[in-house]
């Protein structure tokens, strides 16, 4: 704990640590220093705005006071109860004001605009500028999903300081210099960066504003609901701004441990989707080999209730991993309890084994050393957390990623023989692991939970709080579904479908599984439970609406354990999954009352991580022998499920910019051996199937492997010829 | 900052294709390196001409009869100030203070320095401009 | 004053101090050597008992500064030399580095030795290419010789931004970022170059080092003005004055005496006007209170400044609302653009005082633009704004009658006889920012290209 002192601020005494920023100190004191440019989450304080300017004793010249720390014996008079400081404030702002075009009745930003209420609490009341202001171009889209208004931007500086200092995509700069500055990006080319939407957020005035919501509604007619962002394993904390019924934007929702009140394109873009002109609306019943019709729900539950019947210890179940605790656990209670069917393709999820070495994902940021075991990019599979690895880097951190595209490289798949060297006393990362107050490890691949709680256990990270162990599942809910299916079973044995007549598969990501056609052909009835007709038509024989997260009441466990409420920000547009599973739930005699051993969701806005358990023994790590690259002239394909990819992305128009390019990520020797530069068409094949991509050369890439977006290479096998076309 | 002098050394201006190359040689983005090389008078993000007249316009050359020169080089070049020759040769600039106020007024032609400058020397410097130019074509053609 | 010392630039009028062995022979190097058999202490507490100031125009003691710059801190501790001289009416670091380079580089590596430095930086501004190849053949000749140890010395050209001489702009600079200035605290002293321990000096300050090794500290200050204004300065004559030039004397040596027994007089017989000491960032001085001697307390005495060892002389011709139009454009061009006031404060002088040289201006606004000025001064992030708002609010203030002038009759008393009249500002060109359709601010004649406006 730091040393506490004492500063006063307008006349009144208050005790903070030692440090704390003036701005800090005088919130605690009831005061407000108003700031513009001043956001701690974006790095040190710049002093670029002026708004903040105080009095301070012994000092000739008001000073920032986002840039001061506090000092005992500080004595700091803000505009409230210093003439000085209040003629520097109304300067600033006339000064901000000069340029600005006060076009706020037509302004997004109008209404919940920092710039409008302080000059409506402390600006000048009139305007003594006679001149022409300074005119853009406006609005210039700076992608498809953000406009810039530079007339209205005052250059505060924020976008680009998030751009180069917490994204760290150093793509929105300002150019030029003086009066001239501007906002841009090279070239004028789109800003495309994972995480590009949170500058629309951090603008404190309209300049930067969402093409998705521009003009869209008033803040006197909205609602902003609480909720969770159900699209990856990391639940970053987010508010749906709702109007009339409907999404109209995605904000984030600061929770410390989680997100930092940073989301990504994702997250903050895809809500769209839910208005796409596939959403099943009514069930729905295959006519034909291709056409689905719609179906009244009296009819469609006659029929869900004949197909069930029939299909008595003959249905298997496949799960997402999208749905809420309470949707699994009753479809899970529906095909144990109600068909006495205990076959079902379970989605990835954390296991329980790794709870005793968990932490916040703040925590991350902290460490002193994060290793991060990568087969596939962090960002893609959590994007929250690539941030926080960013974060830690920029303290600090010694960063080591293994992995085929690491500093550490190693073909893909490689982890059993990886964790046994990290677990050696003998190795050096190891040693720094082991004796680091605060590490951190991020698991990004598929499989190999145990492998890692293995290892956490064999580095003793449960004896130390600072020290945690990550794991990064392919699905926002996998654990939490598992252990509902689980809890569903009182115990009965779990098998993978083998013999079943109805295949039920919960969610339009399961419908994407690689594994379903061969499933549905094997089943004589598929119900499926999707939002978007499309993505059921080839496949089911009856579709019942499914339902997005934000319109689900719900329990969400993100990654690192903790029990999240998902909450209802609007209606769905047919019934909700747990309305009708409860209908069919009575007609088939089952019942849905809740079992005590399912997750609860806290009732706090933000959501404590639950304290760790003690660990369980584990078995010692067996060494292996490492992977080595296959024979040539076969690379190993290493697929990933992109970030910006999916059924929800690809039904917003405004994200295409952002999904991934067709191409695919040879090493350098790879590509000099196969006398492939970058940018080169080439041919992909295997098993006599081809296709053709674009060539990328990645430095960081080891040699034998190559790597491309799932969904530019859905058809091939594992290994696979890559040549020039 | 070296790493954009040098690119414009080499290819008299920076264009988008240059700042891509430094921006890849020193794993940045374009965008920073255009963010850098926006900031400073002396780095060029539109094309110039092969020589540089820059004509010191601040106060000290000013009380001294800069503007008259600069209207000397405007006549003797046949454009006006910030354009470049129909030949892309000469490309004339007004400069903030050279540094030179001493010896007004400071004309610095590709970064030499020609102190005292006064209406009458205009013609021989871009006379000597011309000269230089006729002999590189000359060298380029032979 | 027979007797007045030249230490910066001594023996450079009779010998050619560039090459190494006619500065060895005019007893150079020799502080360095003297230098690095003292403790780093003692080469300090020379300076502080020399009470050296800097030069550039914050005017700090040098050895205090020097102290400030702390030891074992597990990090490298860095010499940055300013030398991005571009305050308008200042070429005397450009003179040093001319012709007493090793002057210079021999006072780098005595305060390199103060600080326990291995890493100096010499910061010199893009624009000076000729200065730049003299130093760079000054420095290799001493690295030849062996004088530079185990120490690096690094020549690092600008490239044009006169915001770079401020001193954690020049840092940012160096870094290769764009040359904005941070917010102090920290200081450089303590977090300076790669946020590192860094002690950044002006090229004459630094050049004048070793010659408070030779004289020794108490000696050195007994030269000039003492106790606040010690030694020599390389004073800056120019503008509308006979023999222009640098001229090193004492400080404390009397305006008038500068301007007409060593400069000789008003050019041309002319009447004297104004005075502009310091530099163009400070006030203004009416021809009748030239009876003033250039040290800080008596300068101070009267609001002026003694900056970069700057006098601008200004005749009867010269027009002041032009003078500031001029001075409001170059500190519009020059800013930085991160903090409000003088972004949108520089700009807007310049709108008013366009307006009010156009004769077009109303009372209020000349009350307006002094309003201006004041709301920019002593808020902004750095010294540009100030140095924007403190000439011109002087001038306002000195030269009331001629801004009412051009008010009262509704065009310049002077016209096109006035010496400024029609001087074009580099802002009006700039080149990057005319492609953009962004062109800072129309004169009447010329419309604003392309940019558009919505109706």
């Amino acid at each position: 704990m730091a040393e506490l002192v004492t500063v006063t601020i307008d006349d009144r005494a208050v005790q903070v640590p030692k440090g704390t920023g003036i701005v800090e100190t005088a919130a605690a004191a009831g005061v407000e220093i108003p700031v513009f440019c001043y956001e701690p989450r974006l790095g040190p304080a710049v002093g670029a705005c002026r708004m903040c300017l105080v009095e301070v004793e012994g000092m000739p010249k008001l000073q920032a006071g986002c840039t001061l720390t506090a000092q005992d014996g500080m004595v700091v008079r803000t505009a409230r109860t210093s003439p000085l400081a209040a003629e520097g404030e109304n300067a600033t702002l006339e000064f901000l004001l000069v340029n600005h075009p006060l076009d706020c009745p037509v302004c997004d930003k109008g209404g919940e605009c920092p710039l409008q209420d302080l000059t409506f609490r402390y600006g000048p009341p009139v305007t003594r500028m006679t001149f022409s202001k300074r005119t853009f171009d406006k609005p210039i889209p700076i992608s498809p999903l953000i406009a810039l208004d530079r007339e209205r931007c005052i250059l505060c500086y924020r976008c680009t300081r998030f751009s180069e200092q917490v994204a760290e995509d150093g793509q929105l700069v300002a150019r030029n210099r003086g009066a001239l500055s501007v906002i841009a990006t090279f070239q004028d080319l789109p800003y495309r960066a994972p995480f590009s939407g949170n500058v629309i957020e951090l603008c404190p005035v309209g300049a930067l504003t969402s093409t998705l919501y521009r003009f869209q509604a008033r803040p006197w007619e909205i609602q902003n609901v609480p909720s969770v962002c159900g699209l990856c394993p990391a639940g970053c904390n987010i508010s749906a701004t709702i109007r009339e019924g409907k999404v109209k934007r995605i904000l984030s929702r600061n929770h410390p441990q989680v997100d930092q009140g940073w989301i990504c394109d994702r997250g903050r873009f895809t809500y769209p989707a839910l208005y796409a002109a596939d959403r099943v609306r009514t069930p729905l019943r295959r006519v034909g080999a291709r056409r689905l019709e719609p179906l009244c729900w009296e009819e469609a539950m006659d029929e869900l209730e004949r197909q069930c019947r029939a299909a008595e210890g003959k249905a298997a179940l496949v799960l997402s991993g999208t749905e809420t605790v309470e949707i699994a656990y009753a479809l899970s209670m529906l095909v144990r309890r109600g068909l006495r069917s205990h076959q079902a393709l379970l989605p990835d999820g954390v296991g329980e084994e790794l709870d005793p070495y968990r932490a916040p994902l703040s925590a991350i940021a902290e460490a002193e050393v994060v290793v991060v075991a990568a087969d596939e990019p962090v960002l893609d599979r959590a994007p929250i957390v690539d941030l926080w690895i960013r974060a830690a880097r920029r303290r600090g951190a010694e960063l080591v990623t293994i992995g085929p595209a690491g500093t550490v490289g190693r073909q893909p798949g490689d982890w059993q023989a990886v964790c046994a060297e990290l677990a050696d006393p003998g190795s050096a990362v190891g040693a720094r692991l082991r004796q680091a107050e605060r590490a951190a490890l991020v698991w990004s691949s598929s499989g190999g939970c145990h492998l890692l709680a293995q290892l956490a256990h064999a580095l003793s990270f449960h004896e130390r709080p600072g020290c945690g162990a990550y794991y990064l599942p392919a699905t926002p809910n996998g654990r939490a579904v598992t252990e509902a299916w689980a809890a569903a079973g009182e115990g009965s044995p779990t098998s993978p479908p083998s013999a079943f007549s109805l295949l039920l598969v919960s969610g339009d990501e399961a419908l994407r599984d690689p594994r379903l056609p061969e499933l549905a052909e094997r089943a004589e009835t598929v119900v499926a439970i999707a939002m978007f007709a499309e993505e059921a038509r080839r496949l089911a024989h009856l579709v019942l609406p499914g339902t997005s997260f934000l319109e689900r009441e719900g329990t969400l466990v993100n990654l690192e354990g903790r029990v999240q409420r998902l909450r209802r920000a609007v209606e769905p547009p047919s019934r909700a999954e747990t309305d009708w599973i409860a209908e069919l739930a009575a007609r088939l005699d089952v019942d849905l009352a809740r079992s005590p051993s399912l997750p609860r969701a806290s009732t706090q806005e933000q959501a404590p991580l639950p304290p760790r358990p003690a660990p369980q023994p584990m078995a010692a790590l067996q060494p292996a022998s490492s992977l080595q690259a296959p024979p040539a002239p076969e690379l190993r394909l290493v697929r990933y499920r992109a970030l910006f990819s999916g059924p929800l992305v690809e039904r917003v128009p405004q994200l295409a910019f952002q999904r991934p390019q067709a191409e695919i990520e040879l090493s350098p020797e790879d590509a000099d051996k196969r006398a492939i530069a970058s940018g080169d068409p080439v041919l992909v094949r295997a098993d006599g199937k081809e296709v053709e991509l674009r060539a990328r050369v990645n430095r960081r890439l080891v040699a034998g492997v190559a790597r491309a977006a799932e969904e530019h290479v859905r058809d091939l096998p594992d290994l696979v010829e890559v040549r020039a076309r | 900052m070296p790493a954009l002098r040098l690119a414009q050394e080499r290819y008299g201006w920076l264009s988008p294709e240059a700042l891509v190359e430094v921006a890849d040689c020193l794993g940045l983005t374009p965008a920073y390196c255009l963010s850098v090389a926006s900031f400073y008078d002396m780095l060029h993000l539109e094309p110039v001409g092969d020589h540089l007249v820059e004509v010191c316009t601040n106060i000290c050359c000013g009380l001294r009869g800069a503007e008259a020169v600069l209207e000397a080089f405007q006549r003797e070049l046949g454009i006006t100030v910030g354009e470049t020759t129909n030949d892309g040769r000469v490309t004339l600039r007004a400069v903030e203070c050279l540094g030179g106020c001493g010896w007004p007024t400071v004309v610095a032609v590709d970064g030499r320095y020609r102190l005292s400058v006064s209406v009458e020397d205009v013609p021989a410097i871009v006379h000597c401009l011309a000269a230089a130019a006729r002999r590189e074509r000359e060298g380029s053609g032979g | 004053m027979a007797e007045a010392p030249v230490l910066v630039l001594a023996g450079a009028d009779e010998r050619d101090l560039t090459k190494l062995a006619e500065y060895r022979a005019v007893g150079g190097y020799r502080m360095l050597e003297k230098a690095r058999g003292m403790t780093p202490q003692e080469v300090i507490d020379e300076l502080i008992a020399s009470n050296l100031r800097g030069r550039g125009g914050a005017f700090f003691p040098m050895g205090r500064k020097a102290s400030f710059v702390p030891r074992d801190t597990g990090r490298p501790t860095y010499l940055a030399v300013n030398a991005d001289e571009s305050e308008p009416g200042t070429f005397k670091d450009r003179e040093i580095m001319l012709r007493v380079p090793h002057r210079l580089l021999e006072g780098c590596l005595i305060a390199a030795h103060a600080i326990q430095s291995r890493n100096v930086f010499i910061y010199i501004r893009g624009e000076y290419l000729a200065e730049f190849e003299v130093l760079r053949a000054a420095l290799d000749e001493a690295r030849e010789a062996g004088l530079l140890g185990d120490v690096s010395v690094v020549l690092h050209r600008g490239a044009g931004a006169y915001i770079c001489g401020e001193e954690t702009a020049l840092l940012e600079s160096l870094e290769g970022k764009r040359g904005q200035p941070r917010s102090k605290p920290p200081f450089p002293a303590v977090q300076g170059l790669y946020a590192s321990p860094t002690l950044i000096n002006n090229v004459e300050t630094i050049a004048t080092v070793p010659k408070v090794l030779e004289l020794g500290g108490d000696e050195y200050a007994k030269i000039g003005a003492p106790p606040n204004s010690t030694g020599t300065r390389i004073f800056c004559l120019s503008g509308n004055v006979e023999r222009p030039g640098n001229y090193e004397l004492p400080m404390g040596i009397s305006l008038r005496r500068l301007i007409h027994d060593i400069g000789g007089g008003v050019a041309g017989g002319r009447k004297l006007k104004a005075v502009i000491p310091g530099g163009s960032s400070f006030p203004i001085l009416r021809a009748d209170e030239i009876d003033v001697n250039l040290d800080a307390d008596s300068l101070g005495a009267i609001g002026a400044f003694l900056g970069s060892g700057v006098v601008i002389v200004i005749d009867e011709r010269c027009c002041i609302v032009e003078l500031g139009l001029r001075v409001a454009q170059f500190y519009m061009h020059e800013s930085c653009g991160k903090c409000t006031p003088c972004r949108e404060g520089t700009r807007w002088m310049v709108q008013i005082l366009r307006k009010v040289e156009e004769g077009a201006a109303s009372q209020g606004e000349l009350d307006l633009l002094l309003d201006v000025c004041d709301r920019v001064l002593g808020k902004c992030l750095c010294p540009l704004g100030d140095a924007a708002a403190m000439p011109i609010a002087s001038y306002v203030t000195k030269f009331r009658d001629e801004f009412q002038a051009h008010v009262d009759q509704g065009r310049c008393p002077l016209g096109e006889s006035s010496s400024l009249d029609g001087l074009l500002a580099p802002a009006d060109q700039h080149a990057s920012a005319t492609a953009h359709g962004h062109l800072s601010i129309p004169r009447p004649s010329r419309p604003v290209a392309g940019a558009a406006r919505g109706a």
